[in-house]
């Protein structure tokens, strides 16, 4: 039995040490949004926080994450409950096809997390190991780079104008 | 190789449409009599494609397929439109399978082309408006008013200032007949369509709960992985489990049509199990080939000169009006498709019934797959289709059902089957590998004189026929199949050319002369649409051309453009446009310009590539992109479409090239078949050329001008020009 905590609560693994976490996070304990999509750290698509840090799951051995704290997209905030990346993603229509889009959303959040306020260089960097072949790279950029600038302190705090369809 | 036919047939037009839809589409199909929608209690559903709930929810079940293109969204717009409700208050379903859905030109439930917008603009804004007719009646005998003082907004009808949910007249709408042919509202009244919307799924896909086929989850479900011969067509010769069954969890082994599958409780278990399998197969003829052997054939095949051919004007006089000639040859390699989610399947079977659960490009196929292997009526099948991690033309190739399929049956357990990164890029379908010739000319006044073009390669048809036949025809034999797909390759090897091969290439411009020859040439890798299709090519030696005779010209390579697409004004407004946003770019030291305009789904789009090279390595800086769809429904996916068509034409710019070495693909995962990544992901910039035509394509149009507009800016930086793809200076 393996011991750790996803998203806040205390769970135990009993698949075998040598699996990935991403599999055990997806099929024993259900939560989907992580997604498989290379299965040897090329692409980005399981990205999960391991102790704050953005870290690739599916090689990850779940034997070794006993005792660290998991976050994965759906412990980084919910339909109900945006995180500011999650809430700036669906404002500027981030996601084409969408698979690869929980493993960018948590890297760029492990990025701001370390450096709140990064240069397009230093987004560029931290967000390489996630690949999209939708090619949404250009609005991945730009909806980091706005939710870095709202949270500067002395930012003015504008909504980004959702452009919902018109209430008559 | 299939061999160089020396036939020469007059030439038969054909389109460029997902591999063979069309033909399909004339044969005749099983019709289904049962309802499309069974509303639930006290809804309504006039119409196969919307319900009306008692809770004044209104449901639309998509015709076509989502996978990324954002047809999720732009559908459910053109019905918001004329139901007078707000797209982002639709509920959107995935349509089941039924004659309704079929797509209106393919003839089966499929989605591609570039053309779902298209084909839907009137049919789904008419059942929409009619449905909304319909409410409007039953309020006005509800209300006892006269029908003209009724108007609608957002879900409400309004009478006298008072507000009613359509929901209200659902039990009097029962009661009458829809009506049909009801107005459509004028451009001027719309309220969305052309509007920039938030897409509808963009929520579901930031928050990690949009369900794809990989997600789905059911009690006793098993993971099965297969081991597919290396070589494409190989067979099972023999295997041997002992070490794959001693793996923890296992608890099937069986022996499909593709090869050896493995089955276990975990994907984990599988993973490992497949790796302690060993099979020996028997290989086919494609494993005596390499990569170099068979573009040796290729060229050959281009250099023998034979081959169908269809020409337009006179060659030689063209020849002869030209003061400056061009003569290039280009080559464009195997290219995978890698979608991000690997193709998978679902499939439970049991008391008579199956269900499959799996993000297509094809669900109506997908269908025919599993009533085909657990031998049932399609009846007897029910497709849950998903939202897909992207399609590309992937996802109109379906093998991976008829495995989950035949693993099902064989072990009698609900199977999830995967492909892993590794099967997707060495055991799939490949984009088809060409050279073309362009022998071309110009006269004195930079008009071209003749455009003589070639183009030997692989027939996409024959592949997707081959992948569509056993579902669409669920109970025909296998031989009749067979049969079928030999007679096409037949044809198409000495009789018609595919058009899948050679599209665009003699197209867009005001050739006055003009020829294509085509030689078909097929090592037995299997092929399938990839983005674009066949402009994905020959746009590169097309426009790879066009700059170069513009420099022989002495003219400038937009004006060179513009003067030969006088026929062709809307090609000519998606260049002027570029030309025009061209003005406010400041070039820094180093950077150089490339120009491509290419016409491909009905849709024209131009592009200006900023590029600089250092060191041999190409970076692309910015792409400024115009293009002409017809009526935008949606600008913001518009420009999505065409920033995403330049990334993933990028990738097989500068990366993409699939490997043969003795018949099995080289290459494997992420790590030696690359992929564009963001930090070498160009700015772009997106101008849409109004229009008051009908609305076309945006899914592929983008990616074909990428290749040769980076080529044509390497060039001006280097002073060469790279005719083979992926782009390699020296």
């Amino acid at each position: 039995m393996i011991e750790f905590t996803l998203n806040g609560k205390l769970v135990q693994s009993h698949d075998e040490p040598d699996t990935p976490l991403l599999w055990v996070v997806r099929d024993s304990f259900k939560l989907k949004g992580s997604k498989f999509g290379c299965g040897m750290a090329q692409c980005g698509a399981c990205t999960m926080h391991i102790d704050g840090r953005a870290q690739r799951s599916c090689v990850m051995p779940v034997a070794a994450v006993v005792g660290k704290s998991i976050t994965t997209i759906e412990g980084l905030g919910t339909p109900d409950n945006l995180h500011p990346l999650q809430q700036a993603w669906a404002e500027q229509g981030v996601p084409q096809c969408g698979y690869c889009q929980s493993g960018q959303i948590m890297s760029a959040a492990a990025l701001l997390n370390e450096n709140p306020n990064p240069s397009e260089a230093q987004v560029e960097a931290a967000m390489a190991g996630n690949i999209c072949r939708c090619g949404c790279y250009p609005r991945i950029k730009t909806a980091i780079l706005t939710v870095a600038e709202q949270s500067q302190p002395g930012a003015v705090q504008v909504a980004i104008p959702m452009p919902v369809s018109e209430e008559v | 190789m299939s061999g160089i036919k020396l036939t020469r047939r007059g030439f038969l037009k054909t389109t460029g449409i997902v591999g063979g839809g069309l033909l399909i589409g004339y044969v005749a199909m099983p019709g289904d009599n049962t309802p499309a929608v069974i509303p639930e209690a006290g809804a309504i559903a006039p119409n196969a494609f919307i319900q009306l709930t008692a809770e004044n929810k209104l449901v639309f079940y998509s015709p076509r397929d989502e996978m990324g293109q954002g047809v999720y969204m732009g559908l459910t717009t053109l019905v918001a439109e004329e139901l007078d409700v707000s797209p982002v208050d639709i509920q959107v379903e995935f349509a089941s399978v039924h004659d309704a859905y079929r797509h209106p030109e393919y003839g089966v439930q499929g989605t591609g082309g570039s053309s779902s917008i298209r084909v839907h603009y009137l049919p789904l804004r008419q059942v929409a408006a009619d449905t909304r007719a319909l409410l409007l009646n039953a309020a006005a005998q509800d209300l006892a008013v006269p029908l003209s003082s009724l108007t609608t907004d957002n879900g409400h009808i309004v009478s006298n200032g008072n507000t009613y949910p359509y929901s209200d007249f659902i039990a009097t709408a029962d009661t009458m007949e829809l009506p049909v042919g009801s107005p459509l509202k004028a451009k001027a009244d719309f309220k969305y369509i052309g509007q920039d919307i938030a897409r509808n799924d963009a929520l579901a896909k930031s928050t990690g709960t949009a369900v794809y086929g990989v997600d789905i989850d059911l009690p006793d479900m098993h993971y099965a992985l297969v081991s597919r011969s290396p070589v494409a067509g190989g067979t099972v010769v023999s295997f041997d489990d002992s070490a794959a069954r001693a793996v923890n969890g296992v608890t099937d082994i069986v022996q499909i049509d593709s090869g050896v599958a493995v089955v276990a409780k975990s994907f984990w278990q599988a993973k490992k199990a497949i790796a302690a399998l060993s099979v020996t197969w028997d290989q086919p003829a494609l494993a005596d080939y390499s990569s170099a052997l068979i573009k040796a054939d290729y060229q050959a095949a281009i250099d023998s000169g034979e081959g169908d051919s269809k020409s337009e004007g006179n060659i030689e006089e063209g020849l002869q009006l030209a003061t400056k000639q061009v003569e290039r040859e280009f080559w464009t390699p195997y290219l995978a498709h890698t979608p991000m989610e690997p193709v998978n399947a679902v499939v439970r079977i049991a008391n008579g019934k199956a269900e499959l659960w799996a993000g297509t490009q094809g669900p109506s196929t997908a269908r025919g797959l599993v009533a085909r292997h657990a031998q049932l009526p399609v009846e007897n099948v029910t497709v849950h289709s998903l939202f897909s991690g992207g399609g590309f033309g992937r996802r109109t190739c379906l093998s991976h059902v008829s495995e989950a399929t035949q693993v099902a049956v064989a072990t009698d357990k609900t199977i999830k089957l995967l492909w892993t990164r590794e099967n997707d890029v060495q055991n799939g379908w490949f984009r088809q590998a060409s050279i073309m010739k362009v022998h071309a000319g110009v006269d004195s006044q930079g008009l071209v004189t003749v455009w003589d073009a070639a183009r030997a390669g692989g027939d996409l048809t024959p592949h997707s026929i081959s992948s569509l036949l056993p579902g669409a025809f669920a109970s025909s034999p296998d031989w009749v199949n067979s049969m079928t797909v030999s007679a096409l390759e037949n044809l198409y090897d000495g009789w018609i050319i595919d058009g899948g091969g050679v599209e665009g290439l003699v197209d867009d411009y005001d050739f006055p002369n003009k020829k294509l020859r085509h030689t078909s040439v097929n090592h037995g890798l299997p092929l399938a649409p990839w983005r674009s299709v066949g402009h994905s090519f020959t746009a590169f030696a097309k426009e790879t051309v066009m700059d170069e005779l513009a420099e022989q010209a002495g003219i400038d390579s937009i004006d060179f453009r513009k003067r030969n697409l006088q026929g062709n004004p809307r090609l000519l407004g998606a260049l002027e446009a570029v030309e025009q946003g061209l003005k406010d770019w400041q070039l820094a030291e180093g950077r150089h310009i490339g120009i491509a305009a290419h016409g491909s789904f009905q849709s024209y789009v131009a592009q200006a590539a900023e590029v600089s090279v250092e060191k041999g390595k190409i970076r692309v800086h910015r792409v400024l992109c115009a293009i002409d769809c017809g009526q935008v429904v949606n600008p913001a996916i518009v420009r999505g479409q065409m920033e995403g068509a330049i990334m993933y034409g990028l990738t097989a710019v500068l990366y993409g090239d699939i490997q043969i070495e003795n018949g099995a693909v080289k290459e494997s995962n992420f790590h030696d078949y690359k992929m564009l990544r963001i930090n070498e992901a160009p700015a772009v910039e997106v101008i849409i050329v109004e229009s008051d035509q009908p609305p076309t394509g945006v899914g592929e149009p983008g990616l074909p001008p990428v290749g040769p507009a980076v080529a044509n800016a390497v060039y001006r930086a280097t002073g060469e020009r790279l005719t083979s793809m992926p782009l390699q200076p020296a």
